[in-house]
């Protein structure tokens, strides 16, 4: 029962926004002996939903967003070295930025946020990043999924190069390209075919777990 | 190329409509951003130091196109620039911000508001406003797209810091504002002397960024102050807010906002029947969807649909897109765009509109 109560009041200060709460309440967290791991998906996360829940009902807006992710943050720096190792061996990785022409993150750094609340280890290229960056981490770090973002209409056909370059270097089968941002739609993701879109972070970061999930499933068929 | 011929210019078209007159045909404005470089064949960055390229491309947009105003304007980064934020400038692509002006808001005192006449791409701005206005503003009417002075007050200290601001520090946030304030209405004031007219684009102000409390709080009172400004100078505005704006529509109207340009992602009725006694309303064809992914048949239905759903608006409506055309926008598109207000022509009638959405002009 201290343990759900102690995960409630996690959520709680992330959805209050209050950092200093949120780290606080970790340390006491892994003192007590609770598992981090749990601190992160069933408290912090929960919070983290809770947030994206009130921004989908213009309850908040994204100053409001980016501080509740700054309390999860500082929650997580705490209970993230407490992680035990067989927790992380689930982990997919993420390579994920804002594409070149557009320094407007806030929307990546959302996504960023839920992708690591999803289980997701991520690489963030930052904003402004050009095509052949995306593709060249995500063939280093062998990621399962590239999440490019933009605010920009100016900036979107430098999605579906990064799309191209994939398939050229031979690792679009492999990977999960999710697309997001303001001018973004359903249609324009599938235009340039894309695998997955969602207007908002927290639904695009469940899209993308189900999608490499689902990818890596069906590999695994092919390959008996 | 187009299918039809205006029988007005657009600013014979403009003055009709003032006056309650007949015109030819609905206002049209397809909004393109830094795709006039592929009307005039130049290449992006030229814009960004040598006046005649920006007058140019502004030029050969409206002969191309003939849409109901032309706007110079390369993005939204010239005021903050001038103010000390650091700007990137790709070769073909629309110029960015790179650093914002100050780090940290200990640093507020160290902005001050620009001397349009001197500072940094200002200068090519106002150059290339004479040119366009001596070449073209007998036929047209010739606007300064301005960046709005909330919008620039995040590019002075950065998006992510001034939104934590708006909740940690609001003074900051007063002073952030007030000091583009001062910046945007020398921006303002240069330009009008120019002969151009003033139209707003207010990107941050959206609700898809902040909440109508935070608008109200920290935005409205400086987006006030520069509509009557602008105002007292015998001038109407227009104002563009990316994004959700349904929340505001009411606190514009109540500032004395002349007309409004909406986003795609709100309902063109609703705003309508909520301030379209109050404004003129413009919008709101899917740049994205539409314009540069869809076909001509595509963005002439949306034209159409949205034509029906606004045309009978009490202070007039304009067909626009909902935002920014993407640079590669078709050129086709963008044609079948005014071709659709061509094709009603004048008056619109409900049976006119019926009969247009009910057959397909294109055959992709």
């Amino acid at each position: 029962m201290e343990k759900e109560n102690m995960l409630k009041e996690l959520a709680r200060s992330v959805v209050d926004m209050d950092e200093e709460t949120s780290a606080k309440l970790s340390k006491n967290y892994v003192e007590a002996g609770f598992d981090a791991y749990d601190g992160i998906s069933s408290g912090l996360s929960v919070g983290m939903d809770e947030a994206g829940r009130l921004y989908e009902e213009e309850e908040y807006y994204i100053p409001e967003l980016l501080l509740c992710s700054d309390a999860m943050y500082a929650g997580l720096d705490v209970l993230k070295p407490h992680l035990r190792r067989d927790d992380s061996s689930e982990t997919y990785k993420a390579v994920v930025g804002v594409v070149e022409g557009d320094t407007h993150d806030i929307g990546k750094n959302l996504f960023k946020v839920m992708l690591e609340t999803v289980g997701f280890e991520v690489y963030d290229l930052g904003r402004d990043v050009p095509p052949k960056e995306f593709v060249d981490k995500a063939i280093e770090v062998g990621a399962h999924l590239v999440g490019m973002s933009t605010l920009m209409t100016t900036t979107m056909p430098n999605m579906p190069v990064v799309v191209d370059l994939l398939k050229a270097k031979g690792i679009r089968d492999k990977t999960i390209v999710m697309v997001g941002g303001g001018p973004i739609s359903r249609n324009f993701a599938q235009k340039i075919g894309a695998d997955g879109y969602e207007p908002e972070a927290s639904a695009g970061a469940r899209l993308a777990r189900k999608l490499v999930t689902t990818k890596l499933e069906t590999m695994s068929h092919v390959a008996v | 190329m187009s299918q039809f011929k205006d029988l007005m210019t657009p600013l014979e078209r403009a003055r009709a409509m003032s006056a309650g007159q007949p015109v030819d045909r609905l206002q049209c404005n397809p909004n393109l951003s830094n795709g006039i470089a592929r009307i005039s064949g130049c290449r992006i960055s030229e814009f960004n130091h040598d006046p005649r390229a920006l007058a140019d491309a502004v030029i050969a947009t409206h002969r191309r196109f003939g849409g109901d105003g032309a706007k110079v304007f390369t993005d939204l980064f010239t005021v903050a620039e001038a103010m000390g934020a650091k700007i990137k400038f790709p070769d073909d692509d629309t110029a960015d911000l790179l650093e914002p002006a100050i780090d940290d808001v200990s640093r507020i005192d160290e902005l001050e508001p620009i001397d349009p006449e001197k500072a940094c791409r200002i200068p090519t701005h106002l150059k290339a406003m004479e040119m366009v206005v001596d070449e073209i503003s007998s036929e047209v009417p010739c606007t300064a797209l301005v960046v709005g002075p909330f919008t620039t007050a995040f590019f002075l200290i950065g998006v992510e810091k001034m939104t934590r601001l708006m909740v940690r520090d609001p003074q900051s946030v007063d002073r952030l504002c007030q000091v583009s304030l001062e910046s945007t209405l020398r921006y303002v004031d240069a330009a009008a002397s120019r002969g151009m007219g003033i139209s707003i684009a207010e990107p941050l102000s959206s609700c898809t960024v902040v909440s109508p409390k935070h608008f109200r709080r920290y935005a409205a009172p400086v987006v006030g102050k520069l509509l009557n400004h602008i105002k007292d100078k015998g001038m109407g505005t227009s104002m563009h807010i990316c994004g959700k704006t349904d929340g505001i529509w009411e606190d514009l109207a109540d500032m004395g906002l002349n007309a409004l340009s909406i986003d795609n992602v709100v309902p063109l009725p609703g705003c309508v029947s909520k301030v379209g006694d109050r404004m003129k309303i413009m919008g709101k064809v899917d740049p994205s969807s539409v314009m540069f992914a869809g076909t001509r048949e595509e963005v002439r239905k949306a034209c159409l649909s949205d034509i029906r759903d606004a045309y009978r608006s009490p202070k007039g409506f304009a067909l626009m897109s909902g935002c920014g055309l993407p640079v590669e926008t078709p050129i086709r598109n963008i044609d079948a765009m005014m071709d659709a207000t061509r094709e009603l022509g004048w008056p619109i009638t409900e049976e006119k509109l019926e009969k247009a959405l009910a057959i397909d002009r294109y055959d992709d």
